[in-house]
């Protein structure tokens, strides 16, 4: 059957009982297609937006890290694979590799095992539990620029609150003798730090949204065994609460990766590169070459897919189980 | 009314293109009736919606320019220099102003966007630009396509109540006489430094050329090629290494903007730091130090103060797209007059780009004439067209050779400005 005649019959909306009109040229295989097609007309815009939004930047970001841009941005013709061979010829490229796997599973791996115990703790009844759990929102409420320019000021050299405190503790003799941000490891393990705050709150909350999914009566009964607290939680507890966890786990995952603000704004992912992770070395980058830049996004665009990937073989894998 | 406007807009266009017909054949025909607007797009000196915005200088100057040319419009928009690279933007969606004040690279040459400087410019007026600054807009084949417009000439700023508190008589001259003193400033006790030394982001090339000066280094050689890891650049910056690892600089100057260290001296909590005039409102505005607490000296060198200074200057170009050479030309001609050049470096402190205002500001300005009196022979950045590209990783990278690793950092950014021509 050809497609033009049968989208053309479609123009029309179908009838309000999801059938098709009965047309004057009653085909049966032309029926049947016409009803796998009956759906285009809801499908067409989402699909177009998806087409607009998201394939279209991909595909202009592939094209874009295979193009020689100058310094004004202005488009000098092909540059073929040289934009990647340069990227993969940066002296920074390798240690930005292994500083976002560190950041990725840092801040995942303790924002979870946090998120874990504040989870256990909310779940439990106790004074004050409502004005915790709506404290518990602010650093997610809070805008992350905000939060990592607090936390930068904080930590200033001559008069940040952090290093006040030290300083009347007694544990610095003199204002302006540190300056964590522009260290490599303080810098980045205060970025660290501030990813964590600022991710557990969501986690929390979808930990907790599984722990109080599980039935009572299943504790009930592990208790009629005879169980004690650690193997209730690691037999009962950790189990039928891994579909939350895997959840929490992967948006995080992804979240995380694609972080941007919190260490733009507090190092700029500097001194040099030290502390850039893949989303921060494709902008430094992009200040001194866009093709090379883009490449980089390339790059990264892959490291999503594979993370994708992943989440969907997860997924399968946690249906199969239930 | 609104149809009213639409009409004389058309009549301006029509207007346009009549003498852009007429100027293919003949160079200048001079102006022929219709009005004509010209864009402004120029950098904000000052603070945006304040009575110290540039907008305000600029609009004077197009309200003055407009009453003794009627059929001359000349509409002003500035931009932050935070925001400078939307400029980029807007010349890559073809949003192009008739005259761009600011940091216009030699890549807006290259890429065939401007007039040459001769024809939006009266002879008179290019030859009474400061020639340093004015030879750094030619191109590699000797043709200028921009003007300096403002320029700023940099020295070293001493705060006089430390240097007494830490009984130092003279100010310093020598590198030695830095690290003496910044040491004696910081065993002062208080948490001051004593020499601030802004290697961030923000203008690493600034502070790290004064300091290469110092030891007859550079960014290029005396035939122009780069020559970013020449011996002298790597013992100046082990030397600032030792400066840092005793402590006698601010913690980290590599993530350390100059606006900090600035701001800090204006606090009274620096012992001494590389600035320009551009300084002196920050001091005023801070009002810990009063004039005569803090003196401004010639950057210290190895063995002896610096006997040229770093010379910056922002530009003015002409784009050709809009077609508006002739009266581009009035207006900057207006524009360069003495008496504008100094009223807007009397706002903001900076230092004129024609010979003949800076020799006027020198009579009128003690502290200004300190400056000019450098900016003759003052040495400035590399013109190579790269130099953009350059910049940009040396901001973000210089910074780091203050470290142990101080030529393995230099050696990289040689390899990456000879390979990124």
């Amino acid at each position: 059957m050809t497609q033009s005649t049968q989208a053309g019959l479609l123009e029309p909306a179908p009838g309000s009982d999801g059938t098709p009109r009965p047309t004057a040229r009653p085909v049966g295989g032309g029926r049947r297609v016409l009803r796998a097609l009956a759906p285009l007309p809801w499908l067409t815009p989402a699909t177009a937006l998806i087409l607009f939004v998201v394939i279209w930047p991909v595909v202009s970001m592939f094209l874009t890290s295979r193009q020689h841009f100058d310094s004004m941005g202005f488009d000098q013709g092909s540059a073929g694979w040289n934009n990647f061979t340069k990227l993969f010829d940066e002296p920074d490229l390798p240690g930005v590799l292994v500083r976002t796997v560190i950041w990725v599973v840092a801040v995942v791996g303790l924002t979870i095992l946090i998120s874990l115990g504040v989870a256990q703790l909310f779940n439990k009844q106790f004074p004050g539990r409502k004005v915790a759990r709506w404290m518990l929102i602010a650093p997610w409420a809070a805008s992350v620029v905000m939060t990592s320019i607090v936390f930068k000021w904080m930590l200033n050299p001559s008069n940040g609150t952090i290093l006040v405190l030290m300083h009347d503790v007694g544990l610095m003799k003199n204002f302006n003798s540190v300056n964590w941000l522009s260290q490599q490891t303080p810098a980045f393990i205060w970025e660290i730090v501030v990813a964590i705050f600022v991710s557990v709150p969501f986690t929390t909350y979808a930990l907790l949204a599984g722990l109080q999914a599980i039935p009572d009566d299943v504790y009930e009964a592990c208790r009629l065994d005879g169980a004690g607290a650690a193997r209730t939680y690691w037999s009962i507890t950790l189990p039928l609460l891994r579909p939350a966890l895997l959840v929490a786990a992967l948006i995080n995952i992804m979240n995380v990766f694609n972080s941007f603000p919190i260490i733009y704004e507090m190092t700029g992912g500097g001194p040099g590169n030290q502390t850039s992770t893949t989303t921060l070395f494709m902008y430094n980058t992009q200040q001194t070459s866009i093709g090379e830049a883009a490449a980089m996004s390339v790059v990264n665009f892959g490291f999503i897919i594979v993370v994708v990937l992943l989440f969907l073989r997860a997924s399968r894998w946690n249906s199969a189980e239930d | 009314m609104k149809r009213r406007v639409l009409a004389l807009t058309a009549i301006g266009v029509a207007g346009v293109m009549s003498l852009t017909a007429c100027g293919s054949s003949s160079s200048s025909t001079g102006s022929s009736g219709g009005n004509v607007t010209i864009k402004l797009l120029a950098a904000d000196y000052g603070t945006a919606g304040t009575s110290n915005s540039t907008q305000t200088y600029w609009q004077g100057l197009a309200d003055t320019f407009h009453k003794s040319h009627p059929n001359i419009t000349v509409q002003v928009q500035t931009i932050a220099w935070t925001n400078w690279a939307q400029v980029a933007t807007m010349i890559q969606d073809k949003q192009y102003p008739d005259i761009l004040e600011g940091d216009a690279p030699q890549q807006f040459a290259a890429d065939g966007l401007l007039y040459k400087l001769s024809d939006i410019m009266s002879s008179s007026t290019v030859s009474n630009l400061i020639p340093v600054f004015a030879k750094q807009e030619d191109d590699t084949d000797g043709t200028a396509y921009g003007a300096p417009f403002t320029t700023s000439a940099r020295g070293l700023f001493y705060n006089k109540k430390l240097f007494a508190a830490a009984k130092i008589a003279n100010p310093p001259q020598t590198w030695a006489d830095i690290q003496n003193d910044a040491a004696k400033i910081k065993a002062l006790g208080g948490g001051d430094i004593g020499y601030g030394l802004p290697l961030g982001p923000e203008e690493a090339q600034g502070e790290s050329y004064l300091w290469m000066l110092g030891n007859g280094g550079g960014y290029v050689d005396s035939s122009g090629k780069y020559a970013i890891n020449q011996a002298a650049n790597v013992q100046t910056f082990q030397f600032l290494n030792q400066l840092v690892k005793a402590g006698d600089t601010e913690p980290g100057p590599a993530s350390t903007n100059r606006q900090q260290m600035w701001d800090a001296f204006a606090a009274g909590q620096v012992g001494m730091v590389g600035g320009s005039g551009a300084m002196i409102p920050d001091i005023v505005k801070n009002g810990k130090l009063t004039n005569s607490d803090y003196g401004v000296v010639p950057m210290p060198g190895k063995s002896a103060p610096l006997t040229q200074t770093l010379g910056v200057h922002d530009d003015v170009v002409g784009f050709k797209q809009g077609g508006h050479a002739d009266q581009i030309k009035q207006f900057l001609d207006f524009v360069y007059s003495d008496q504008n050049q100094i009223a807007f470096d009397k706002e903001y402190d900076l230092l004129p780009a024609t010979t003949s205002a800076s020799a006027t500001l020198s009579g009128q300005d003690p502290v200004a004439a300190g400056f000019l009196k450098n900016v003759p022979n003052s040495v400035v950045y590399p013109s190579n067209t790269n130099w953009n590209t350059v910049l940009a990783k040396l901001k973000q990278t210089l910074g780091t050779a203050a470290s142990d690793n101080a030529s393995q950092v230099l050696n990289g950014l040689q390899t990456f400005a000879t390979s990124n021509q």
